[in-house]
């Protein structure tokens, strides 16, 4: 074949690619469980085509997996380690049915106004979501309830059990003129940051009537929680695409939002134009064999340091790439290193050796180079010294205060009263009581001391010492 | 020493472990990436950290009982133990941090302010548990094991608490981490003294001698007290004392004294025992050394 004929022919297929729908991929769950004892990181990864069905035989050759630990910076891992399809997982899938309350879901589902209640959108809404709640056979999943407006309001909180939720319908009423526009995207943003608190598989299904039509841009008059702020579409996709959120989006009527529909397949989801309570019951289903139909890829984590570990999924197919970035916890004990090492580190390290070398040297025991009495414990009052040292040949201890040792504020002081004698002939000391006291819990009215001796006079304990034995 | 000067020392020894344990954890950490695997990685880290820290505690009982051999020795064991300990804490403490990290606070938004720092102050409290425990294995008692757990986990949280905020709210500063282990040390040895307080079964204090004014804190079911160095109340250079005189027991809630051998006499107020049950202001005699038995 010619150039010139390849030429037209390579024209036409340029300008075909960018019409060629692209998969989608994502990853529905990180589990790092194994990062400690085997280096295995696991990833759940979802592929699916532009319409969100499964793309079957898939093989590991497709994939390639980075690790980054600032998020920009990313370097492709040794090897993948194992690539399994179908990972059947066990877990539950937690949902939260996010609906539209804005003015419009009071109209009938041909857009006309109506004050028929059961011709009403939200009516059917409502019957639909009850008829999801039904269709739900797995008693691991959970449901929550929200719904929004102008503003976005939590009924059941995000992993509650199924039965609060359908009897929570009934909160969901009527909105005012000013609650009546459609902050669609700030509640898909709101709804997974709810959800982002949450563990395991994680679905946003909206069911919307219309386009995102801001309270600020229509009336230019300040939201009560939004103030100014207009949300883009891309900022529950960021969101949802960094938590692993998947959100499925069920149109309600003839309009439907521009990016819905991107919001829905970005984040792993689908959109479904369901009508009726029949078909929405079937989107449980098809979100479920969703999950069964997941690849389980295994790889050898990087040891670079980083409190939460980037890893990118680049999947291709048909020369066609596409990539997803989620995180997983990597943080140590001790957290990051320093930026650099610096020769300085020794020096407290010597500081603590010296420090404890010295504590080590540290006596803070006291010998005793005379006689004294030491006041070890007072029943009452206060003693006038701790410590007394024995210098005259007659030492008393009372509650007056001309004794040596004055014991004062102590009632049973004042009518007893001890005397320490000293000896020179024998070089001893005596103690002798005006009345009953006690030496080493023994009664007495006059005992010779020895070092160590604890007397008794009148609930103060005191302990004689002398120059140390040997 | 006194009761006090006892927690002071623990408490320095603890600061002064937290200042040495820091460079050589950074110079670990810096070459985080050359190993294999979290796991040789946390062994590694585990273990130095635990040796630097047993050593310091493990000579506390050396240095409070003024029996130098024993700093030596206690140091060597402690910084074995420490080793084994530091090992096998970081080990679960780190799989703590990454179960909580991954498993409570999997939301990125709270994550660095409320996720990490928790999931951190719980992998540090494990850490702290096998630290704390590095006295209680040294000196073989299942009571100072049992107050080292205690001890160790409680200081061990704020610990990680400390690292963590400080990090936080002085991201410039390097010294976030000594700061968390000087925290750490000086909490590990806070709570350690304090719960051995707590389950002591009081205080014996010297009254006299070379010793007087010390306070042994009876806080394991079995204390020897002799003249050996190897004893936990040891009474070298007191006259008529034997290398093993007598000896401590808890039997329920009672506190035993007994000789250790019928040549050992031991007096309690002045009446010769042969098994005693202490109460508290009991004077006992071993020797020439007079002991009083008090509750703190």
């Amino acid at each position: 074949m010619s150039l010139r004929k390849i030429l037209p022919l390579l024209s036409g297929l340029i300008l075909l690619t960018p019409l060629i729908p692209a998969d989608n991929i994502s990853i529905s769950q990180i589990d790092s469980s194994s990062l400690l004892t085997s280096q295995a990181i696991k990833l759940y990864l979802s592929v699916t085509d532009s319409r969100g069905s499964p793309i079957e035989g898939l093989t590991a050759e497709m994939f390639r997996v980075f690790e980054s630990a600032d998020g920009l910076n990313f370097k492709e891992v040794p090897g993948i380690e194992g690539f399994k399809t179908g990972a059947n997982i066990a877990a539950g899938i937690n949902f939260l049915l996010l609906l539209d309350n804005s003015g419009s879901m009071y109209d009938t589902i041909g857009g006309k106004p109506t004050s028929v209640q059961k011709d009403m959108r939200i009516t059917h809404a409502r019957q639909a979501t009850l008829s999801f709640v039904d269709s739900i056979t797995n008693p691991r999943d959970s449901l929550g309830l929200a719904s929004f407006n102008t503003n976005y309001s939590i009924h059941t909180p995000p992993g509650s059990k199924l039965a609060k939720t359908a009897l929570l319908l009934d909160e969901i009423v009527k909105p005012t003129k000013e609650e009546a526009y459609t902050e669609l995207y700030a509640s898909l943003l709101l709804a997974a940051e709810q959800m982002s608190g949450i563990k395991g598989r994680r679905v946003i299904i909206v069911l919307s009537d219309g386009e995102n039509f801001p309270y600020f841009l229509h009336t230019q008059r300040e939201h009560k929680n939004f103030k100014e702020r207009i949300f883009q579409h891309t900022e529950p996709i960021e969101l949802c695409q960094k938590e692993g959120i998947s959100v499925f989006a069920v149109n309600f009527g003839r309009e439907k939002d521009r990016y819905l529909e991107t919001i829905a397949l970005e984040t792993g989801g689908t959109v479904f134009d369901a009508s009726n309570e029949e078909q929405l019951s079937e989107v449980y289903q098809r979100i479920r064999n969703r999950i069964l139909t997941e690849h389980l890829l295994t790889y050898r984590a990087t040891m670079d340091p980083a409190d939460i570990q980037y890893v990118k999924v680049e999947y291709s197919r048909d020369n066609k790439k596409e990539s997803v970035t989620r995180f997983y916890f990597s943080s140590t004990i001790f957290g990051l290193p320093l930026e650099s090492l610096s020769f300085l580190l020794v020096i407290p390290f010597l500081i603590a050796l010296v420090l404890w070398w010295l504590l080590t040297k540290l006596r803070l025991e006291k010998i005793a180079r005379r006689p004294t009495l030491e006041v070890l414990h007072v029943e009452q009052g206060s003693p006038s010294t701790k410590l007394f040292n024995i210098r005259s040949k007659k030492t008393v201890i009372s509650g007056s205060e001309e004794a040596d040792l004055t014991i004062a504020g102590a009632p049973k002081m004042k009518e007893n009263r001890a005397t320490v004698i000293f000896d020179k002939k024998s070089k001893s000391y005596t103690v002798v009581g005006e009345r009953e006291i006690t030496v080493n819990n023994k009664s007495v009215k006059t005992r010779k001391l020895e070092p160590g001796d604890v007397i008794n006079v009148g609930g103060t304990t005191i302990v004689f010492d002398d120059k140390p034995p040997r | 020493m006194s009761t006090l000067a006892r927690r002071l020392i623990i408490c320095c020894l603890g600061v002064l472990a937290g200042i040495a344990a820091w460079p050589v954890a950074e110079v670990i950490l810096m070459y985080q990436r050359i190993f294999p695997s979290y796991l040789i990685f946390s062994i590694v880290l585990g273990a130095a950290f635990g040796f630097i820290l047993g050593a310091f505690f493990g000579s506390f009982a050396g240095i409070t009982s003024s029996v130098k051999p024993r700093i030596g020795s206690g140091a060597i064991t402690g910084a074995l133990v420490g080793l084994v300990g530091g090992a096998a804490g970081f080990f679960i403490g780190q799989g703590v941090l990454f179960l909580a990290g991954e498993l409570l606070f999997s939301s990125y938004k709270s994550f660095n302010r409320i996720g990490l720092p928790v999931a951190r102050a719980i992998g540090w409290g494990f850490l702290g548990i096998f630290v704390g425990m590095t006295e209680g294995i040294r000196a073989g008692s299942l009571k100072k094991i049992q107050v080292g757990i205690l001890g160790g986990f409680i200081g061990g949280i704020p610990g990680g608490f400390a690292l963590e905020y400080s990090r936080l709210l002085f991201p410039e500063i390097i010294y976030a981490r000594l700061a968390g282990f000087i925290i750490l040390g000086l909490l590990i040895g806070f709570f350690y003294s304090l719960v051995e307080k707590r389950l002591a079964y009081g205080v014996l204090r010297v009254l006299n001698g070379c010793f007087k004014g010390k306070e042994f804190l009876i806080a394991q079911k079995k204390l020897k007290i002799g003249k050996s160095a190897k004893n936990e109340i040891s009474l070298a250079d007191y006259a008529d004392v034997a290398d093993v005189h007598a000896v401590l027991l808890i039997k329920g809630h009672d506190l035993l004294l007994k000789p250790a051998g019928p040549k050992f006499p031991v007096l309690v107020n002045e009446d010769k025992i042969t098994e005693h049950p202490l109460k508290y202001e009991d004077v006992i005699k071993i020797g020439s050394a007079r002991l009083y038995y008090k509750l703190e």
